[in-house]
């Protein structure tokens, strides 16, 4: 029950952070190109 | 100065907040069926993306023009899951929290009382603790509850007369997650044919995740403790303690 902080679900964290990284990346891109 | 450190900060930030929010939808899909759309739909978000990059222009279109009938696909689809995950929102931390020592102790002390006196009724129980692998499939086949864990409600729920006696009781963090859970019933040949459906489904448990489970016999008023698909008969109380804390405590301690 006792989980270690960072090791717990490390394919999960790391899933998610590459799609934030992904995410962020993209909706910059769109709101870079739509910037007047 | 101070607008020149935010606005390097800021993306930092945004990226956090999606992290967080990202890995929370993962694994609170994570074990349920709806996982697998999810699945589908992050393949399909990483194509999506590569098509941009890689300027894919047929791929981008279709994946671009079919995007709103993804939005109603998904909230039809994940309705349930959407809903539960609302009324969870703000109950948890972030990266998910871990159990203090003392409470772990107040849960296995609950456990270890009601298994007793259950055992000296002979009325027959099983409860399984998660621990790394969820036990999300197994918690949809049961009954909700979401509770402190408490000798009483864990007794009444495995009274002959109630409703949930059949099936396991599922303990996560803490809580009483669901009850009246079917586990899967182990098919090792080399336990006895002549040994109950509660044994099986004990181990069977215990084979498939790395859950541990105990077990009360109805026949003979016996206690079991099964962990990594092997099954420990308990001799006494302080024999029951010492494996749960040996299991739930101090493996984690080793790691």
């Amino acid at each position: 029950m006792k989980k270690n902080w960072i090791t717990h679900n490390l394919v999960l964290k790391l899933i998610a952070l590459g799609l934030a990284v992904m995410t962020w990346v993209y909706v910059n891109g769109l709101l870079a190109k739509s910037a007047p | 100065m101070l607008t020149l450190i935010w606005s390097s900060f800021k993306p930092a930030l945004e990226i956090i907040i999606l992290w967080v929010a990202f890995y929370r939808i993962l694994v609170f899909f994570e074990g349920t069926r709806a996982f697998q759309v999810l699945k589908g739909i992050i393949y399909l978000l990483v194509g999506f993306l590569l098509s941009l990059v890689l300027d894919l222009h047929t791929i981008n279109w279709l994946l671009t023009n079919f995007f709103a009938i993804w939005i109603i696909a998904i909230l039809i689809i994940f309705q349930p899951e959407l809903r539960q995950g609302l009324a969870q929102l703000g109950q948890q931390s972030p990266f998910g929290g871990s159990l203090k020592e003392t409470e772990i102790m107040t849960t296995i002390e609950q456990i270890r009382s009601t298994i007793f006196k259950l055992a000296a009724k002979r009325v027959g129980s099983i409860i399984a603790i998660e621990r790394e692998n969820k036990l999300t499939p197994f918690v949809e086949s049961g009954v909700v509850i979401d509770s402190i864990v408490t000798e009483e409600l864990l007794q009444s729920i495995f009274m002959p007369s109630s409703l949930m006696h059949d099936g396991g009781v599922i303990i996560k963090g803490g809580r009483i997650v669901a009850a009246s859970c079917l586990f899967p019933l182990s098919e090792n040949p080399n336990f006895s044919k002549i040994i109950g459906t509660r044994h099986r489904a004990t181990l069977g448990l215990s084979e498939q995740t790395d859950a541990i489970v105990v077990m009360s016999s109805e026949e003979n008023g016996e206690i079991a403790v099964a962990a990594d698909g092997k099954f420990i008969p308990v001799s006494d109380q302080k024999h029951f303690t010492e494996l749960l804390t040996s299991f739930l405590i101090s493996s984690q301690k080793k790691k």
